[in-house]
């Protein structure tokens, strides 16, 4: 912001190069000039003028001799530029009016003073003639000079208004420049402060992204390392499960074959060469759920011997565990073979 | 080329699958418990009383007898009536759940009719534990023979539940010797094998020594001094006649029949030594089977009826020898002891059971011809002239109880003993007879 406001101060332009000084100051040079050039017109045509004005005197009242007025001009110039010019309309009006008087006077004066006033006139024509020359050449000069005045004011007004506009235009143009420099800064600045912005948002994106990324490896070598854990802990659970499964299982074998060595009667035809195979099926409450004989001793009443030992037992004993029991005991064989028979 | 391709499939198909099976039998490996040991004690029977209707004779109850037969063995031991929640003649009537509570294992229930002058029995025996009827059979008998009836019932349901045919049909012989009349009394009696129903075969004021049954069980060879000296004789039970078949100067001792009842194994000393021969029943032929400066005597066949055993004092005592074949060279069976003698075989070949004397004491033991390892069957002190039961499940002999010889029985394993009732002075000599079919 500050940065801006300090570019449109260093861009600025001074007052006094402004264009509307520098447009006064013009209009100060060019009416100096006009009024010395009419100055010098002026001073060059002031003899003919008194001479018709010593004229005018008779005729009227006379009046303060301009002569003496150039002094008084020389001296307020500003107020006989203004006299001039009236005095120039005056002397025009009164040039006009002197010039039917002499027409008139011409016209008394013409018989007597034809002949003279014929060479005279002659020589007057062509005085005035010349005067007349002089004059409208005075006047076309004039005319000229005022409608050159006039072009050239009204050139000049063009040209200042033109100036003024192309002024205005620049100056339009310039502070549209300057607006659309601004704007330009401006734009950049928000742009650069919205490219900050962005990269810092960005960085701040990154530093996020980074930091969850980060945080996510974190925890996600956490979650690994817990996992790792927990399956390190299960798989010993599950080991120390199944060892603890086996020795409970073995503890209930030894049970039942405690409980079925009680229960077996080996009849008296038995050998150590008779075995017996029966599959056993059993409830989750220990109870006998089927027996089947497998696999035959070929001695029938080995046979029932062994089946009625494992009908025998109200319940087995098995384990209270639900997994052990289903692993272990929900279907197992049982072999009655005798090891030493003594018989 | 195809066949061989196709067979080389095949046997890689065959491999898979067995690899397959061993996969899953490994994987479904099922528990096994291994019972290799029996309860060490009799398995308990309830013997119901039988129901009765007509005119039952009285006396001994059927059911009585059956459970004194079936105690006998040591292999059982019956329920007491009075202990019995009911008293069931018929399958209907069995409550298994009862004889259960009652930790019996089978239960024999069954009924007697009278008809005509017979009784028929009705009897049913059921595995308590297996709900299940294992025998159920009939059998009638004169009303003056229930005993035999009993009997017969006692051999089926021994068969039933061991496997192996009841003894309980069998006779026994015996001597006895009483002083009753001042002389001393010699009596060879033949009984039922709980001693019942004896009866006096042959009286004399000499000794008798050794009965022998017949493999049919109708004669009885022995020795009998009755004459001064031994001799020996064959006797008719069922018409009493007497046959001396051997009076050879010197001894006539210890007659063995053979399987086929026609000849007899026999110890003479008609040549100055004791020595085996066996004589043709038919022609009186004697071969001699040993030749030997010791006493050989004491034979018998053995179970298969193709080599001989006896007892030989040829090592210095008297030993247990057995000859392969009639005339081989005994060889011996007994190390135990100095003193082995009288040795009598199973019926299935297994075991010899023979005196055997340690420490002055004499004892019945037993050797498994397999592994000629010994067992003592028992504890007495003075025990002499085992027999074993025709189904050798069981064993006579002979002992002292009480001042007096008696008889006891024995499980062939040296289990429970049984001593038959007394009878009327010292009791020697048992032999248990044949299974008579």
């Amino acid at each position: 912001m500050r940065d801006h406001q300090r570019e449109v101060t260093t861009t600025g332009v001074p007052p006094w190069k402004s264009p509307v000084a520098l447009s006064v100051a013009l209009h100060l040079l060019i009416l100096g000039v006009a009024l010395a050039g009419w100055s010098w017109t002026s001073s060059e045509h002031e003899p003919p003028p008194r001479s018709i004005s010593a004229r005018l005197i008779t005729q009227q009242e006379p009046e303060p001799s301009p002569v003496v007025e150039p002094n008084d001009q020389q001296e307020r110039n500003e107020e006989r530029r203004a006299e001039e010019q009236r005095r120039q309309a005056e002397a025009a009006r009164q040039e006009e009016a002197r010039r039917i008087a002499e027409q008139k006077r011409q016209d008394e004066q013409e018989k007597r003073q034809q002949q003279e006033e014929r060479e005279r006139q002659v020589a007057e024509a062509k005085e005035r003639e010349a005067q007349k020359a002089r004059e409208a050449e005075a006047a076309r000069q004039k005319a000229r000079a005022e409608a050159k005045e006039q072009a050239r004011q009204k050139a000049e007004e063009e040209k200042r208004r033109q100036e003024e506009a192309k002024r205005l235009a620049e100056e339009q143009k310039r502070k549209q420049e300057e607006q659309r420099k601004r704007e330009e800064a401006e734009r950049k600045r928000q742009e650069e402060q919205a490219r900050q912005e962005a990269e810092r948002k960005r960085l701040e994106a990154e530093r996020k992204l980074r930091e969850q990324q980060l945080e996510a490896q974190a925890d996600a070598a956490q979650k690994a390392r817990a996992e790792e854990a927990r399956r390190q802990q299960e798989a010993a659970a599950a080991k120390a499960r199944e060892a603890q499964m086996l020795s409970e299982s073995e503890k209930y074998q030894a049970l039942i074959r405690e409980r079925l060595s009680q229960k077996w009667y080996p009849p008296s035809s038995a050998t150590e060469e008779m075995t017996a195979r029966l599959q056993i099926t059993l409830l989750p409450t220990g109870e006998l759920a089927g027996v089947k004989l497998v696999g035959t001793s070929g001695n029938t009443a080995f046979d029932n011997s062994a089946l009625s030992a494992v009908r025998s037992l109200n319940r087995y004993p098995i384990p209270k565990e639900r997994d052990t029991f289903e692993r272990y005991f929900r279907q197992f064989t049982i072999e009655f073979n005798p090891r030493r028979m003594i018989r | 080329m195809t066949h061989r391709i196709s067979n080389k499939r095949f046997r890689t198909f065959l491999i898979v699958f067995v690899l397959f099976f061993v996969a899953v039998s490994g994987a479904r490996a099922e528990l096994l418990i291994r019972i290799t040991e029996g309860a060490n004690a009799a398995i308990p029977v309830a013997v119901v009383p039988f129901a009765e209707s007509g005119q039952v004779p009285a006396g001994d109850k059927v059911s009585t007898i059956v459970q004194s037969d079936l105690t006998m063995t040591g292999e059982f031991r019956t329920l007491p009536p009075g202990k019995m929640l009911s008293l069931p003649s018929r399958r209907e009537e069995v409550y298994f759940r009862d004889w259960r509570l009652l930790g019996q294992r089978y239960v024999l229930v069954g009924a007697l009719t009278r008809s005509g002058d017979r009784i028929e029995a009705r009897f049913e025996l059921f595995d308590v534990n297996r709900e299940e009827r294992i025998l159920g059979e009939t059998a009638a008998a004169p009303a003056s023979n229930m005993r035999s009836l009993a009997h017969h019932i006692s051999d089926k349901v021994y068969e039933a539940i061991t496997g192996v045919p009841g003894a309980f049909s069998t006779k026994l012989a015996y001597v006895t010797l009483d002083n009753v009349t001042g002389k001393p009394r010699y009596r060879l009696q033949v009984s039922d094998v709980d001693g019942k129903r004896a009866r006096i075969r042959l009286e004399s004021q000499e000794p008798i020594l050794s009965p022998a049954w017949s493999p049919d069980g109708k004669r009885l060879a022995y020795v009998s001094f009755e004459t001064g000296k031994p001799v020996i004789f064959v006797h008719e039970l069922a018409s009493g006649k007497r046959t001396k078949v051997a009076d050879f100067p010197g001894l006539n001792s210890a007659p063995a029949w053979s399987d086929d009842g026609q000849s007899l194994l026999m110890t003479l000393s008609k040549d100055g030594n004791a020595e085996i021969y066996r004589m043709d029943l038919g022609s009186r032929q004697l071969t001699k089977l040993t030749n030997h400066w010791a006493i050989d005597t004491e034979a018998s066949w053995d179970a298969d009826g193709s080599g001989i055993f006896l007892t030989s004092d040829r090592s210095g005592g008297p030993q247990i020898y057995h000859m392969e074949r009639p005339g081989a060279e005994p060889r011996r069976i007994t190390f135990g002891s100095r003193y082995n003698a009288r040795p009598r075989p199973d019926d299935d070949g297994q075991f010899v059971y023979y005196v055997h004397q340690r420490d002055g004491a004499f004892h019945i033991a037993r050797t498994e011809l397999k592994t000629g390892e010994e067992t003592i069957l028992t504890r007495t002190g003075s025990d002499e002239s085992p027999s074993v039961a025709p189904n050798g499940r069981m064993l006579i002999y002979a002992t002292r109880q009480g001042g007096s010889n008696v008889l006891t029985v024995i499980s062939a394993d040296g289990g429970a003993a049984y001593s038959l009732p007394a009878a009327e002075g010292d009791v020697r000599d048992p032999a248990w007879g044949p299974l008579v079919r």
